[in-house]
């Protein structure tokens, strides 16, 4: 499982593959708060790609990033 | 899997998060989903001919597992009452704290 240890990296990244496959690719987020850990997964079923953090701060990134997909997901441009 | 509405999902997933507070995670996954409910026939016809992509999402927490559908017109509404619902249950992380600058500078 290949962890991408800084987010920029990651989210440029992920969303190379998300274009290059829109519709096998899906994301993934697991949040635990007994341990404090979130955790970001994107895979099209050929590659996966990680990103963990404990840092409140990096919550806001994730969410806007995650709005950019969700929104580019329900819409028909490629 | 139970299927909801984008309101009925968003209300049980917020009770996901409060009951895995103490133990446990939530996950939740998002895929691009275009309509089709039927399998791929086999001669390379796509399943659906014009298909209007739509967002599935999912999520799950010990052995409760919820999802929805969201169309093209309610992703404004969903995506911004989801990021509400993420900022308000992800707060168990850690706070780093910036070093000053300007009080290090003035000193």
């Amino acid at each position: 499982m290949t962890f991408i240890p800084n987010w920029e990296e990651f989210e440029r990244s992920a969303e190379m593959l998300y274009l290059r496959d829109p519709i096998n690719t899906r994301y993934s987020m697991k949040y635990s708060h007994s341990k404090g850990v979130f955790l970001v997964k994107i895979t099209d079923n050929k590659k996966c790609l990680q990103y963990k953090t404990e840092v409140q701060q990096d919550v806001r990134k994730v969410d806007k990033f995650i709005s950019n997909l969700i929104r580019h997901m329900a819409s028909n441009d490629n | 899997m139970v299927l909801l509405t984008n309101d009925e999902f968003l209300t049980e997933l917020t009770k996901l998060f409060q009951k895995a507070r103490v133990s446990g995670s939530v996950t939740m996954t998002m895929k691009r989903y275009d309509g089709r409910t039927k399998p791929h026939p086999r001669d390379g016809t796509p399943a659906v001919p014009n298909p209007k992509y739509k967002c599935l999402i999912r999520a799950q927490s010990s052995s409760k597992k919820i999802s929805t559908v969201v169309d093209q017109e309610d992703v404004e509404k969903f995506s911004t009452a989801y990021t509400n619902l993420l900022k308000t249950s992800v707060n168990g992380l850690k706070r780093l704290k910036k070093p000053k600058k300007k009080a290090i500078a003035a000193q």
